[in-house]
């Protein structure tokens, strides 16, 4: 029993010996290893590629496989995080802010030169900016327009629309191209809007989520109900838009450009709101003859700006060198990179106001991209609260507005429970956390919502 | 002595390893979680870490979403009996002697051989309300048999195809705000997908393998008696059979429980992210997002102790039930 259990140990030692021996090494070839969190978009290999290039003594690698929030922040905390990783909304910085797994690279930013709130989309700010403090570069800027296919018009006998137009002028063009077959079945939809994007109907009829302190959900105001209740009756009353039943039958696996875009550029859609970056999945579409115009306007002319941004992990041992990759961000390069990948619009607004930009000799056909910085003067980032967690929020908001959405609740209950139970996670978490409790009560006065 | 103290040496030498790899990796990490339930950490460093004794279990009780997710999670264990009998019958059919019996036998274990994330995805697909296979069945009989007519001639409203995964509605009328039952929410949905997808999975699954042993268990002298006796197959198999197979159903019972009531996460997470409207979210799913969304790791593992007493508890009444009905 003794020599069995002495050659047991021995031949294990041994092997753990020689597995540490054969194991394989990163081989970067001097060069410095960065690692980027950010989706498999086929632009992303490019814009890669081009730091590469730039950069000969670093090695950027792509790691599209550890997207997401809780991913990023619990590898961080256990030290195995990535170097650089993307942020989608404000929330999400706030997150990474408070976890201690952003950077915050206000001054090293200062010392290269480059100055976000001069050089940036206004409404991508809240995706790099808190408290004053900025934690990263935006990857790039979007808002969203309305998508046409000229065929569709041209087969209707109808003209492109054009300039500047509210819902109520967009609402008999968008019937006359809803086209149903003999069994009265729609084969033709008028527009496709996906249903995230109903913060934007909220803000063009006046209304907002929260306070612009953020002290209080407001999603129960007769303007956002207004305004939530068209984007319901797009679907159900005018029937222009498909209901979540007729979308289910488009929704494909989710993920980068499928679902929506892959519908309206098949065909099926005259007009579709979305963003720049569509052209990314639709420039596949040979046939299609593509057209842009401004999104219509409810009450106020205004536009959901969004983007992603780049951020440095704190805690990351190569967070200094992974400084090189954001001043590439704020570069020519990169930003000419973005727009001629049309990867929505470059960060830097002054690379959107180059004869490039508006005339690609790549694509001649897209003489849109004009609208998409125009449009983009317009736009405003989403409301949000930093007395809530984005996701509690999200998961609040996102049950009441599917039961909107699937037509089983009124629009103003929804909301007004929405709101209510929004504004009760906010008191819970200033329970939670002293820090936001102060700022609450300075802010608003009092311990929490009412 | 000295043989015996070196015998006890050699086995904890050989133990040592496993031992530690299990108090390292799985007690550690269960008592940590304890220990963590009784505080408010989170993983946001501008909330201080305190111990707050009972707080997280007491929230826990006045949480609507805790009551709400956990009749989620017993809604989707109501297929447990049918993939019992299911896999029981199936076990039946496998144990007969026939040629070609171990190809049937594969083929019926193959889900289980088969990733429940590719599985979930082909289901998804089943359950397209438009051009889904499922519902392209369901819209032949509605048609074919004139279901909807009939319906109306009774007064109802007609029947349409239900549309699965994206329905809030259910067969018991679960309403999805509060724990009651409504009768607008009558009908089938996402639950009703998702214990279907279950039961399918369940059927042909390691229940079935050991139905098939407990089957070749059975001495073959008792079925033998009872056939020169006259009793007939349903006789055997309800006196017989069944009683003999008791010990294998309790033990299947009692796993699929614990299961069920841990279950639930791979579904939510693939095919409906625990929508629409919180209908799909399971105890299970609720803990990754309190502890990976939204950061409460105190008050996630509270809610993984309450999971793990209800389990404790429900098996131990399994177990007292199920012990008295052995005792033949």
């Amino acid at each position: 029993m003794k020599v069995f259990f002495a050659v047991t140990f021995g031949i294990l030692v041994l092997l753990s010996v020689a597995a540490w021996k054969i194991k394989p090494k990163s081989d970067t070839g001097g060069k410095i290893p960065l690692v980027w969190v950010s989706d498999d978009n086929p632009t992303r290999r490019e814009q890669i590629a081009l730091f590469n290039r730039l950069h000969p003594g670093y090695q950027l690698r792509l790691d599209p496989g550890n997207t997401g929030m809780e991913k990023v922040i619990v590898q961080s905390l256990a030290g195995v995080g990535p170097d650089l990783f993307d942020c989608y909304d404000a929330y999400s910085l706030a997150a990474y802010v408070r976890s201690g797994v952003a950077w915050d690279i206000t001054d090293q930013l200062a010392k290269a030169g480059i100055d976000v709130r001069r050089d940036v989309w206004p409404a991508v700010l809240p995706l790099i900016t808190r408290d004053g403090r900025v934690y990263g570069y935006p990857t790039n800027a979007a808002v969203n327009a309305i998508w046409i296919n000229q065929d569709l018009f041209d087969r209707a006998g109808m003209p492109y629309p054009t300039g500047s137009w509210t819902w109520q002028d967009f609402l008999p063009i968008a019937k006359r191209l809803t086209l149903r077959d003999e069994r009265g079945r729609i084969k033709q939809f008028g527009l496709f809007c996906d249903w995230y994007n109903w913060p934007q109907f909220v803000m063009q009829w006046g209304g907002r989520i929260y306070t612009p302190d953020g002290t209080r959900c407001v999603l129960d105001s007769p303007q956002a109900v207004e305004g939530i209740q068209f984007l319901h009756d797009l679907m159900y009353k005018y029937h222009v838009m498909p209901s979540p039943v007729e979308e289910a039958t488009i929704a494909t696996q989710g993920g980068w450009g499928s679902g929506t875009i892959s519908f309206f550029a098949g065909g099926k859609g005259a007009m579709a709101l979305g963003g720049r970056w569509w052209l990314c999945s639709m420039r596949s579409y040979e046939r299609l003859r593509l057209g842009v115009v401004e999104c219509p306007y409810g009450r106020i002319r205004v536009f959901r700006g969004y983007g992603r941004a780049t951020l440095i992990n704190g805690n990351s041992p190569r967070r200094h060198e992974a400084l090189e990759f954001l001043r590439y961000e704020a570069g020519k390069d990169y930003n000419a990179l973005i727009n001629h990948q049309a990867d929505a619009l470059s960060p830097a607004i002054r690379y959107c106001y180059t004869p490039e930009f508006l005339h690609d000799a790549e694509y001649p056909q897209e003489d849109f991209n004009a609208v998409w910085r125009d449009v983009m003067k317009y736009s405003e980032p989403e409301d949000i609260s930093p007395f809530v967690n984005g996701q509690a929020a999200a998961r609040i908001l996102n049950k009441q507005l599917d039961l909107v959405k699937s037509d089983q609740k009124p629009v103003a209950a929804a909301l007004r429970d929405a709101a209510r139970q929004v504004n009760e996670e906010i008191g819970k978490t200033l329970d939670r956390d002293p820090s936001l409790r102060a700022r609450y009560r300075k802010l608003s006065g009092k311990g929490r919502p009412e | 002595m000295r043989t015996r103290r070196y015998e006890l040496l050699a086995a904890i030498g050989f133990l040592l390893p496993n031992f530690a790899g299990f108090v390292v990796f799985t007690a550690g990490p269960v008592l940590f979680s304890l220990a963590v339930s009784f505080s408010n950490w989170n993983l946001q460093r501008t909330i201080p870490f305190q111990w707050i004794r009972l707080g997280n279990f007491i929230e826990l009780m006045h949480d609507p979403n805790f009551w709400l997710y956990f009749v989620n999670t017993a809604y989707l264990m109501l297929g447990m009996p049918v993939a019992i009998a299911g896999s029981l019958f199936l076990a039946i059919l496998l144990s007969q002697r026939l040629r070609g019996i171990v190809v049937y036998r594969t083929l019926f274990y193959l889900p289980t051989f088969t990733s429940g994330v590719a599985l979930m995805i082909l289901w998804k697909a089943l359950y397209n309300p438009d051009f889904g296979p499922v519902n392209a069945a369901v819209n032949w009989a509605i048609s074919t048999f004139h279901i909807s007519d009939l319906v109306r001639a009774l007064g109802g409203t007609g029947v349409t195809a239900p549309t699965w995964l994206l329905a809030t509605k259910n067969v018991l009328g679960l309403d999805v705000e509060q724990v009651r039952m409504v009768r607008g929410q009558w009908g089938l949905g996402a639950r009703d997908a998702l214990i279907i997808m279950g039961v399918w999975i369940g059927i042909g699954g390691s229940n079935m393998l050991l139905y098939l042993a407990g089957l070749s268990n059975i001495p073959e002298e008792l079925t033998e008696a009872a056939q020169l006796d006259g009793a007939s197959n349903w006789n055997i198999f309800r006196h017989v059979t069944w009683p003999q197979l008791a010990p294998t159903t309790f033990f299947i019972i009692v796993m699929s429980f614990i299961g069920g009531l841990q279950g639930g996460f791979e579904q939510a997470r693939v095919m409906t992210l625990g929508g629409p409207a919180g209908t799909t979210t399971t105890i299970a799913y609720y803990i990754y997002t309190k502890a990976f969304e939204e950061f409460q790791i105190g008050y996630a593992s509270a809610l993984s102790w309450i999971l793990f007493s209800i389990i404790f508890v429900i098996t131990i009444i399994n177990w007292r039930i199920g012990h008295r009905e052995l005792s033949y």
